[in-house]
């Protein structure tokens, strides 16, 4: 039983998401009744299409539908992949010529320094390790052209503003330099100028040069401006976001745009969307598509976000646990929190990306013992094999959870697999018992505990870390494994709640038919306001902030509309990133409306940055008394979608019904046998509480309640543990 | 909702009959029970760790995740772009003796100084009178009494009490942006004193209760000349403190103080045991000498204080030994001294050693103090290392002890070389610059800054088997990267970037050649009533080590810079042409094409460089050496030099490597495989026709020695290191001379 269904009209009454991941495209079709069915399909990369259509029609079919009759009555169809990291990893994407400002042509091979990125401390202590990541673009591609604009100093207006120009466009070297990557067969030219986002004035004139120069070459190059791209401040990082869109963002769309007319084929009426890395769906038209490079993982958190309103939590810490990983993320004020930048596959991009802090830790990750007797887990994963129980050579999370009792071997996707638990204890055996000298259960017990702890203090210090106190966060655990740990992960702290949900193995996909249409746009900015600043000096602030606003509300306007959204329907959220004067990190400040009329909205804007600030710092971190410069204004434009919704039910009482009953099963628990009962997750009801040590089993899933403690359902379903 | 400590009232120092140890009892317990079988602590048994290593893996993961997240989350209070986002900043936990316990990522080496504020502490009874307590704050930025390398790296201690007793310190540092010295920035050039090395402190309660005392602020900004800056570094470092300090107290709530106590000692000594396996599992025994070099010009240039107005041939001498207990580095030989910048402090000479050490023998361990048991070290009473007077400036000892490591570094790549660790060697340098100073704007604003983005990174050297890489990696941080460009040209109002490149052919030749270095052109644009520019660095006027590259190559070139004063600058502007880097800037003079009133190269430190209008300043840094002969370099990967850009230049490729190539209408460069051939036999040749035997090299080298036909230089800086014993047995044995013999009279 599920309980998420969606709003819309009586036609167009499904929602359908699908997370197409590494190995598997799982579907998520939500139904009006409330209730869902997943499908799944091996993923192609070589044929999206296809992994497509296999996967809805799976899930289409357990329905009794067919994928036409599904299609013809989607009200949304929300596809998060992984063609364009597949395309950047591969290096098949377009041939990219860079034009950028004289005296930086070596940017793309210098990448500021940065040789360590995804490696643990360990690995980047070791300094033989680090390397450089291929560039994108073939350095004799990258061509300088004379120009400069100052983008003013911290210091304020003692010196030239922001904005200055210091060498005016060379036009000439513009066009010889555009000429000679069209002979070299480029296939996008993308543009960087220093300070592009503070002014993007020479950009945008080299790319009408450029234009002029293609069309007069009969070419049809594309170009692409950074400021358009990634209009914030650092160059390398902004470059970076400059080479995806061109490598593979336009490629990738080609792809995208494939599969969304196989879902029009098949009878779909809308846009397909996929997410962006920040949370918001778009559809392929979107001009910076390559800000959905990272969609699966947030999914999730847009799920949590969806999940933060409907049970009215204000902030809640996710923790996802897959085959090969576990990511840990926060939601603030029922907000995700974003990153300003995002590392991909050896390159730091200028993207807003959901801040996930992850390990290389999940249910498939290989546990291993080294010379000097030290436990090991991961980073080799058994993948889709799952562990030595199934058909991996090396033992995994998974087979100590069959060892020890906690996974039934004939329950594993509803019995359609059978694992085979000896063969998992004797790996356990010879793998970590004998050669630390302990008894099989003790050491199986030993590695789940060592393996809970670390997660447990990842969720630690992913809370602490951020100077937040976990007491004020609902911990919420998904991922086909996360229910299976979750008494692991979260014992000695001390949360709120402690919750997961029945269809915890599919929440991403979810998360995925929960998100919102939205855009964000950025402007950035060299705004300061010393202490004390005149309300004459207030008022010029307050006009930029407005001007910036309504300037990007028309853009977004304008965007949407191409994209086929009623401009009606939308609506804006406003923000700005804000620091002391002098600090280098800028800090997303969120407002509660886009009314800047005056100084004393700007002192509002104080009061909310401070607000903000002492949310994360203590005290003595505060510095009010340096004034405070703002760096970029944002604006996120949103508009309707249909959203699924949780339906709310009846309570019944608190004892289950004996139908939901299995059986009772030994489990080797800590370091002991202990007697669990075994309930059927579909037969459970809103109220129940299952008592431990019990476990919970779904085709999808397993759910362990330890004894002493207690599970939960509410009237959403959802599983409260205690 | 920010957490910062608990309540807060574990006051040290207390005396009574139950009262815990003191900081100085603590400090000489720990000595004595380390000294007495030369385990760390006395532990010989790690109990906790082998009746259930689950629970001490999980404690010490405790530990350390407190520090990295301290780090990850307190370093955007920064100001300055060196500690937001490249490696010029930490956060450690140490015990109560100063030992370190856990670091987070940056630049790793300063750990091996913690213990000596600690124990500066503990010998002054700081516990006593007045007494620590839990949450007070101490800044320290003093190299004989803190270790602090130099006053522009700045270290925040939080004492962590429990029960009256101190059980812990968190530790923060990082690189400040100006430190108030005559010379501004965050190198202390010309220094003939410590009194002309800034903002020094001595270990100094500046806070109560995790928040700085009102009076500190006051200090960042009168006596400095970024107070902004130096403020919000000062409040990172403190963050990051509370937060380990917060994560430490609940870590001995969970885990008990007895258990925290064992399990410490535990962890220092199993990774001290760990060390000496990974020394003894990668080294081919034996003694590996090095060398190198490194000119402080005052003459003429430091007149007011006479007794400093000379100059200065450094030499740093190390000898790298392993042994049963880790191996041992001998300094004896180095320099003494000097009224000059560049004097260093044990701790200092610690903070240069580790960092190849930590590289190469911590980083499948933990890190802790365990390293620093395993390095024995004799830095000789009276050297630029330990100097025997109190009040030397030690300004900017990294400018030499950048050598030091080097020679550590090169010796432990050599001897794992020879062990067939082919993959763990490659040509070390430490190649660094930085370049800083003081203004004025049009309104009278003044401030102070430092350009360190080549510090973020340098050129890797050659492998035995590869080219070098460019901006691959620091020396002195695992966090290599130089920011960028629009971060710091907002840092100094009237400088404006004209390049940030690679310098075309700026690396040692080689069969296998180093990583090309970087360069910038900086360009004066209205400075207001005054601007003035000094360049402090690691590869200028020095020697990375003598003899590196490595097996035949070249070594890497030192850095330098150029201030190009009176140019016609605007009218090649309008032609979109100019000079993107040092190379250019040279050639674009020399063609005519730029026009300069007072051109410089300045291959030693500058005076400080007052720039107007249209001035240029140009900088070139992290450059690495090659590795085996290059007439053995593939030709085609010279042709592929040629025409990459990397090293443009046929002439000198054609002389270096023996390769004959022609050139396309279109520019391309393509091989002449035969002449090659041809031209490299007669290279060698030639070689063999200019070659003297060794017997005779000796004869004629060992009549100079005799006579002291040395520049004046030369000849002190011999003089100071035969002042050594051991030095003196061997360049009097060397050089068959009787020992007693001195170059220069007196």
């Amino acid at each position: 039983m599920s309980t998420i269904a969606p709003k819309g009209d009586a036609d167009q009454d499904l929602i359908l998401a699908l997370d197409a991941g590494g190995t598997m495209t799982d579907a998520i079709l939500v139904k009006p009744d409330g209730t869902f069915t997943v499908g799944k399909s091996i993923s192609r990369k070589d044929d999206q299409q296809k992994s497509y259509r296999d996967s809805v029609a799976d899930a289409a079919q357990s329905i009794g539908l067919t994928s036409e009759t599904v299609h013809s009555r989607l009200a949304a169809d929300v596809y998060c992949g992984t063609g364009m990291l597949n395309t950047i990893l591969t290096g098949d994407g377009r041939k990219i010529g860079l034009i950028v400002t004289r005296g930086f042509e070596d940017l793309t091979v210098m990448e500021g320094g940065l040789t360590y990125l995804g490696q643990s401390q360990a690995e980047a202590l070791h300094q033989q390790l680090h390397k450089h990541t291929t560039p994108l673009v073939d350095p004799k591609n990258v061509l300088g052209v004379s120009e400069r604009i100052g983008g003013g100093c911290y210091l304020g207006e003692i010196h030239l503003p922001a904005g200055h120009v210091l060498i005016p466009l060379n036009e000439e070297q513009v066009r010889t330099a555009t000429k000679k990557l069209i002979a070299e067969e480029c296939e996008v030219i993308g543009i960087l100028f220093l300070y592009s986002f503070v002014d993007p004035r020479h950009e945008h004139q080299a790319k009408l040069i450029a234009e002029d120069e293609i069309k007069k070459a009969g070419s049809s190059v594309s170009v692409v401006c950074s400021a358009d791209i990634a209009p914030v401040a650092k160059e390398n990082s902004r470059l970076k976001s400059l080479m995806f869109q061109c490598f593979a963002a336009e490629q990738v769309k080609e792809s995208l745009l494939d599969v969304e007319r196989s879902a029009q084929e098949l009878g779909f009426q809308g846009r397909l969307l996929t997410l962006l890395s920040y949370g918001g769906a778009v559809n392929m038209d979107y001009t910076r598509l390559y800000e959905t490079m990272i969609s699966g993982p947030v999914g999730g958190l847009i799920g949590a976000q969806f999940l933060a309103n409907v049970l009215d939590l204000d902030n809640i810490v996710t923790a996802d646990m897959g085959g090969t990983s576990f990511d840990v993320g926060l939601i603030i004020d029922r907000r995700i929190n974003i990153a300003k930048s995002a590392d991909i596959a050896g390159h730091r991009l200028a993207l807003p990306m959901v801040e996930l802090d992850s390990a290389g830790q999940g249910a498939g990750s290989v546990v291993w013992v080294d010379e000097y007797k030290r436990l090991h887990v991961g980073p080799d994963s058994a993948g889709a094999k799952v562990g030595i129980c199934l058909s991996y050579d090396k033992l995994t999370v998974t087979d100590i959870n069959v060892a020890l009792g906690y996974v039934d071997p004939n329950y594993f996707l509803g019995g359609q697999v059978s694992l085979d638990r000896e063969k998992a204890l004797k790996a356990l055996k010879e793998t970590v018992a004998d050669p630390l000298g302990l008894d099989v259960y003790e050491a199986g017990a030993g590695l789940l505990a060592m393996i809970n702890e670390e997660m447990n203090d990842l969720l630690r210090t992913m809370v602490a870390s951020k100077g937040y106190d976990t007491h004020d966060f609902t911990m919420l655990y998904y991922g086909g494994a996360g229910p299976v740990h979750m008494y692991g992960f979260a014992e000695g702290i001390e949360f709120k709640d402690v919750i997961t949900v029945p269809w915890a193995a599919g929440f991403s996909a979810f998360g995925a038919a929960c998100a919102e249409y939205m855009h964000r746009y950025d402007r950035g900015t060299r705004a300061l306001i010393p202490n004390g600043s005149s309300d004459e000096h207030l008022q010029s602030v307050a006009d930029e902030i407005s001007q910036a606003w309504r300037d990007l509300e028309k853009e977004a306007f304008t965007q949407m509309k191409a994209e086929g959204i009623d401009p009606d329907t939308i609506t804006f959220r406003y923000a700005v990133s804000a620091r002391y004067m002098g600090q280098i990190e800028s800090f997303n400040t969120a407002l509660n409306s886009g009314q800047m009329s005056g100084p004393a909205d700007v002192q509002n804007l104080i009061e909310a940055y401070e607000d903000m600030y002492a949310k994360v710092y203590p005290e003595g971190a505060k510095f009010g008394a340096a004034g405070y410069s703002l760096t970029d204004i944002h604006l996120e434009a949103i508009a309707d979608k249909p959203q699924p919704h949780l339906i709310k039910h009846e309570l019944a009482s608190e004892e289950p019904h004996q139908n939901a009953f299995v059986e009772a099963r030994q489990v080797f628990h800590k370091d002991k046998w202990v007697e669990f009962n075994v309930w059927e997750m579909a037969e459970l009801l809103p109220g129940n509480i299952v008592k431990g040590p019990s476990i919970i089993r779904d085709p999808m899933t397993t759910v362990v309640i330890p004894p002493d403690k207690q599970m939960q359902l509410d009237e959403y379903l959802i599983l409260h543990y205690s | 909702m920010a957490t910062i400590a608990k309540e807060i009232n574990n006051k040290v120092g207390s005396v009574s009959e139950l009262s815990p140890p003191t900081l100085r009892q603590a400090v000489e317990k720990r000595d004595h029970l380390t000294q007495s079988n030369g385990h760390y602590y006395g532990v010989k048994e790690l109990s906790l760790k082998a009746s259930d290593p689950i629970k001490y893996e999980r404690f010490y993961s405790k530990i350390h995740s407190s520090v990295l997240g301290a780090r990850e989350s307190a370093r955007f209070v920064a100001a300055s772009p060196g500690s937001r986002e490249m490696g010029e900043c930490l956060w450690g936990i140490t015990t109560a003796e100063g030992d370190t316990l856990a670091v987070s990522t940056g630049f790793l080496s300063h750990t091996a100084i913690f213990p000596v504020a600690v124990r500066y502490m503990a010998a002054n009874d700081y516990d006593v009178n007045d007494g620590i307590e839990d949450g007070d704050v101490y800044g320290v930025s003093d190299g004989l009494t803190g270790g602090v390398p130099h006053p522009g790296d700045f270290y925040s201690f939080v004492p962590i009490c429990i029960e009256g007793e101190v059980v812990a310190w968190a530790v923060g540092i990082n690189h400040l942006m100006e430190n108030g010295a005559p010379v501004a920035g965050s190198w202390a050039t010309f220094s003939v004193d410590t009194f002309m090395d800034g903002l020094v402190v001595p270990p100094m309660r500046t806070g109560r209760k995790l928040k700085q005392e009102t009076w500190w602020k006051a200090m960042w900004e009168r006596r400095t000349r970024a107070g902004t800056m130096n403020i919000l570094d000062d409040k990172m470092r403190l963050a990051g403190c509370a937060m380990i300090h917060e994560a430490t107290h609940k870590l001995i709530d969970e885990f008990g103080l007895d258990y925290y106590k064992q399990a410490i000692r535990e962890i220092v000594e199993e990774s001290r045991r760990r060390v000496v396996d990974n020394m003894k599992s990668t080294m081919v025994p034996g003694t590996y000498n090095g060398a190198a070099f490194r000119m402080a010009q005052y003459k003429g240039l430091q007149t007011i204080w006479s007794h400093a107005d000379k100059n200065t041939l450094i030499h740093i001498r190390a000898s790298v030994e392993p042994n049963e207990n880790g191996l041992m580095v001998d300094t004896e030989g180095t320099s003494r001294w000097g009224n000059h910048a560049y004097n260093a402090t044990p701790g200092a000479t610690d903070a240069a050693l580790f960092l190849g050490m930590i590289n190469s023998f911590s980083h499948n361990t933990k890190v802790t103090a365990g390293i620093e048991l395993a390095v024995q070290r004799n830095y000789p009473k009276g050297s630029i290392l330990n100097p025997d007077n109190e009040y030397t400036s030690n300004a900017n000892p990294w400018a030499q002890t950048v050598t030091l490591n080097n020679i550590g570094f090169g010796a432990v790549s050599r001897a794992m070389f020879c062990f067939g660790y082919l993959e763990e060697a490659f040509c070390i340098d430490g190649n660094w610059g930085a370049w800083q100073g003081q203004g004025t704007a049009k309104d009278g604003t003044a401030y102070g800054f430092t350009n360190f983005e080549w510090l973020g990174g340098s050129a890797r050297g050659a492998w035995c088997f590869k080219d070098g890489e460019p901006l691959a990696w620091a020396a002195w941080s695992q966090m290599a990267t130089i920011g960028d460009a629009e971060e710091f040209e907002s840092t100094v109002p009237p400088m404006f970037y004209l390049g940030r490149k690679l310098l075309p052919g700026y690396f040692g030749s080689g069969k296998y050649r180093g990583g090309p270095g970087e360069s910038a052109v900086h360009w004066c644009v209205e400075p207001g009533k005054h601007i003035g520019i000094t360049r402090p660095n690691g590869g200028l006027s020095s020697t990375a080590s003598v003899a590196l590259g490595m097996n035949g190559a070249y070594p890497g070139p030192s850095s330098f810079m150029i201030s190009a004063r009176g140019t016609n600058l605007d009218e090649v502007n309008k032609k979109g042409l100019a000079p993107r880097d040092a190379r250019e800037l040279l050639e674009m003079t020399d063609s005519g094409e730029l026009k300069v009133d007072d051109l410089q190269v300045w291959k030693m430190d500058c005076p400080e460089l007052s720039m107007k209008n249209n001035d240029l300043f140009v900088d070139a840094a992290g450059s690495s050496g090659g590795w085996g002969d290059p007439l053995d370099r593939d030709p085609n990967a010279v042709i592929e030099d040629l025409n990459s850009g990397v090293c443009p230049d046929y002439d000198f490729v054609k002389e270096m490597h023996g390769v004959i190539a022609k050139q396309t209408s279109d520019g391309t460069w393509t091989l002449d495989q035969a002449s090659t051939d041809a031209k490299r036999v007669d290279l060698r040749k030639k070689r063999l026709s200019e070659s003297s035997n060794l017997k005779d090299w000796w004869a004629e080298e060992r009549d100079i020695v005799q006579n002291a036909a040395f520049f004046p230089e030369v000849g002190l800086m011999y003089n100071e290191s035969l002042s050594f014993d051991k030095f003196r047995k061997e360049f009097t044995s060397f050089w068959d001379l009787p020992l007693e013999f001195n170059v220069l009279e007196g």
